[in-house]
């Protein structure tokens, strides 16, 4: 087991009292297995990828990363864990003023030392460059790698969050709405480019998102949020239309050329997008 | 409700009253007879400036022994303010994203209690005005450029402190959260994330304290750190008013060229956004990484090197004897505590400060009065119509327009190249010592601050609801009333807030020169060597400001709740 969810609960202090943002959350997530997060917006899901990636604390609750306890763990430990786990944000979250190389170099900071660190601000490593320029080659952006990331379009942004995951190599990736503010076209690209990236590397993966029938299309195991509570958690072809309905309400409605996927097998890791888009 | 904006207004009404009889304001004497035949005879005894070259060498030298102190005094500013910036920057080790998931424990209560402190220090540094420092390092150091250069890098160096951490907190934060989740430390993060945000706008603040320095550096000089403020105080009490023209036209020169070198590396600094330095190349299969710096920048940064270098030999920091200089510098400090808190000393304090207090309100309002009734005429987008709009234009009344405009705008610069303590010594002339000519003179210099704010602010309203406006008809002073004024306002009153707090913080030391307020106690107390007297006085006005920053913060928000 890669991450071991146990009772979960995040409280945020408001105004008046605590508002719960995850309530008791129980789920495990295999190696190498693809989970897609559904939920209404203000359901959790954020808040949960933030406790995934140790950026806040749970708490209340246990959550085991790769059979270490995550409350037990030393700054340095915590630092160690993040390295092997790659965020990809719904904001992009780039630095606007640096070049489209530096932004992916960013995504090695957790294995530099100190003196590497001041090295690489005044000038990077050749090993290093060259490997940031093979992610980029990889998201099809080594012709803007001297453009400022502020200056790319909202598509270009993204590819580069996942150039910048590519070069942080981690065993985890979490993606946070990756096909939000997309058109088609660049979702069928992303999409393709992220799993591979997940079947290639055996590498696991979680990603949030609103497109219910982009979930049940590419994901073996879907995992359903609402009210800071998990709803269900199943593969697509066990969703009854009810229970998406209970998960976003009454106008709820699937596009038409999606059915709910009878053939596509319980959660195995054995799942490959390729195959699926072959079928 | 109504009750409340009665009681406030009554409250306000005495609160004016107080104040205008602690600066002793006596309007009636600046129409007096006898005052204008004064002023006239001053003015008329600049002229003409004395120009014999024997002077003029006298004018360059002091000119460049100001310069340099400038120069090491920023330099030493941005030495102690960017590590105690960044130590008090609340995102890197108080509280934010960063912090969200580290373990909880003492390590981390101690650093956010460190950080804290440095704010703290931050805020006393800056809350005890330059020209006090200054009085300080004399006594600490010595007479000479050093001490200024000293003060000026303590008073200038809580500033820039608290501006860069201000700036390294307003950074977007979704990238520092980005690179925290990959496993970057506090230092990457500032490095890679905070850093390349913040730059723009941290050397745009940095090269506008230079200008600020330059300005503080010649008024050093009448407390002993040499340079073109002494020379003015020297030819001020010769009487020799034909050298203090030429030596304000100097100085006048100075800070105008100033403004001009740092406004000319502010617009070239933007203009050149740094893309990416680091460009790969393939060629055939051999990789490289070549680095695109600019040959200019690297023989700016040598040519800057230099200067600095020339300014810190000149101030005398490499030959300044520096033995003993700790020790006498502990020495000093330890003289002054416990500070003095004897009721009777405490007492005879009170009307000092209410004096400091008033001259501070009333120079603020004088100054208000002669910002606006200078900035309208200074506004350029209120003065000439746009280039392709229709319509006659008579070359009468296009020179006029530019006339009026050339003028304001030159009154603005004047009275603002001009120190306070400068026209304070050039107000005794016309009202005699005492805390009306400190008022004035906090009225003049502020009031060519502001005015040159106030058109500025002004000129960048959105144009769009103000061209509306014109499009209906609507006359010059409604367009200014409906379409600029609403849309500049919390931005004017934000800027004479802050000038108001700069301003307390001037007024405490006018009476160095006979300006009133507590300066002359402080400068007694030195002179006689009281320093835990002086402690006292310095604490009491760490109190004042402080409690002015939170009025002032108080204020702003009662301003946009509005």
């Amino acid at each position: 087991m890669i991450y071991s969810l146990k009772d979960v609960t995040k409280k945020y202090q408001s105004g008046n009292g605590a508002v719960r943002a995850l309530d008791g959350l129980t789920f495990d997530v295999l190696p190498f297995e693809t989970v897609a997060l559904l939920g209404p917006s203000g359901s959790g899901k954020t808040t949960l990828f933030r406790l995934l990636n140790a950026t806040l604390r749970p708490t209340s609750g246990e959550l085991i990363f790769d059979q270490r306890d995550v409350s037990t763990m030393s700054s340095r430990e915590l630092r160690q864990m993040r390295r092997r786990i790659g965020t990809i944000y719904q904001q992009h979250q780039l630095v606007p003023s640096l070049s489209t190389l530096e932004n992916t170099l960013c995504g090695r900071l957790g294995s530099w030392s100190l003196l590497e660190t001041i090295r690489n601000v005044a000038r990077p490593t050749k090993r290093d460059t060259e490997k940031a320029m093979a992610a980029l080659e990889a998201v099809g952006l080594e012709d803007k790698h001297r453009a400022r990331a502020d200056e790319l379009s909202g598509g270009q942004q993204q590819r580069l969050t996942i150039a910048r995951v590519l070069m942080q190599n981690p065993d985890v990736i979490l993606a946070d709405e990756p096909f939000a503010s997309l058109d088609p076209a660049l979702t069928e690209t992303i999409a393709s480019l992220l799993l591979e990236l997940v079947q290639n590397g055996k590498r696991t993966l979680v990603a949030t998102m609103h497109d219910v029938d982009l979930a049940l299309r590419y994901f073996p195991r879907v995992v359903a949020l609402r009210h800071a509570q998990i709803l269900f958690d199943k593969a697509p072809s066990a969703i009854r239309r009810d229970e998406l309905i209970a998960l976003y309400g009454d106008t709820f409605k699937l596009k038409d050329d999606v059915r709910l996927d009878p053939d596509i097998q319980e959660p195995s890791g054995e799942f490959s997008y390729k195959q699926h888009r072959a079928r | 409700m109504n009750l409340r904006r009665l009681a406030t207004a009554l409250a306000l009404s005495a609160a004016l009253i107080v104040c205008w009889r602690a600066a002793e304001m006596r309007p009636t004497v600046l129409f007096a007879p006898g005052t204008s035949a004064a002023v006239w005879a001053f003015i008329s005894s600049l002229f003409p400036p004395d120009l014999s070259p024997y002077f003029l060498r006298v004018v360059g030298a002091a000119l460049i022994r100001t310069a340099a102190l400038a120069i090491a005094g920023t330099t030493l500013a941005i030495a102690i303010g960017l590590p105690l910036g960044v130590l008090s920057t609340p995102t890197l080790w108080q509280r934010g994203v960063i912090l969200a998931g580290e373990p909880p424990g003492v390590s981390k209560l101690v650093v956010a209690w460190l950080s804290r402190s440095c704010r703290a220090l931050l805020g006393f540094m800056r809350a005890v005005p330059d020209l006090m420092w200054g009085l300080l390092f004399v006594v600490a150091v010595g007479l000479g450029p050093l001490a200024g250069a000293l003060a000026l890098a303590v008073s200038y160096g809580g500033l820039l402190g608290r501006v860069y951490a201000d700036v390294f907190e307003d950074v977007d934060s979704r990238p520092l959260e980005a690179l925290h989740a990959t496993g970057a430390t506090r230092l990457q993060v500032f490095l890679r994330a905070i850093w390349p945000q913040a730059k723009p706008s941290i050397v745009s603040y940095t090269l506008y304290l230079l200008e600020c320095c330059a300005r503080s550096a010649s008024v050093l000089g009448f407390i002993g750190a040499g340079g073109i403020g002494y020379e003015i105080n020297l030819s001020m009490r010769l009487f020799e008013y034909g050298q203090l023209a030429t030596l304000i036209l100097a100085l006048i020169g100075l800070v105008a060229a100033t403004d001009h070198f740092s406004r000319y590396l502010r617009r070239r600094l933007h203009a050149n956004a740094p893309a990416g330095r680091f460009a790969f190349q393939k060629n055939d299969d051999q990789p490289s990484l070549v680095y695109h710096a600019d040959r200019r920048t690297r023989a700016t940064l040598l040519v800057a090197t230099a200067v600095v270098a020339a300014s810190f030999y000149s101030t005398g920091f490499f030959t300044a004897t520096r033995v003993g200089l700790v020790s006498r510098m502990a020495g000093f400090a330890a003289q002054m505590f416990p500070p003095d808190l004897d009721p009777v000393y405490l007492r005879s304090l009170a009307l000092p400060l209410l004096q400091t207090i008033g001259i501070s309100v009333m120079g603020t309002l004088i100054a208000i009065a002669v910002g606006a009734v200078l900035a309208l005429p200074a506004t350029s987008t209120f003065l000439f119509s746009g280039e392709d709009e229709p319509g006659h234009r008579s070359l009468l009344s296009s020179v006029g327009r530019a006339s009026v405009y050339y003028v304001a705008r030159l009154s603005l610069n004047l009275l603002r190249s001009i120190p306070e303590l400068v026209w304070v010594l050039l107000c005794i002339l016309a009202v005699g010592l005492g805390p009306f000519a400190g008022t004035l003179a906090i009225g003049l210099h502020s009031g060519g601050v502001l005015g040159k704010l106030y058109a500025e602010t002004l000129e960048e309203v959105p144009a769009r609801p103000v061209e509306a406006l014109r499009a209906t008809g609507a006359r010059p002073l409604q367009t200014l009333l409906w379409g600029i004024w609403p849309q500049a306002r919390p931005t004017l009153i934000s800027y004479t807030v802050l000038r108001w707090e700069m301003n307390l913080r001037v007024s405490t030391i006018l009476g160095l020169v006979g300006g009133g307020g507590l300066g002359q106690a402080i400068y007694n107390n030195v002179q006689l060597g009281f320093y835990s007297r002086t402690l006292t006085i310095v604490g009491i006005i760490y109190a004042l400001v402080i409690l002015m920053d939170w009025l002032g913060d108080r204020l702003r928000i009662r301003r946009t709740a509005i």
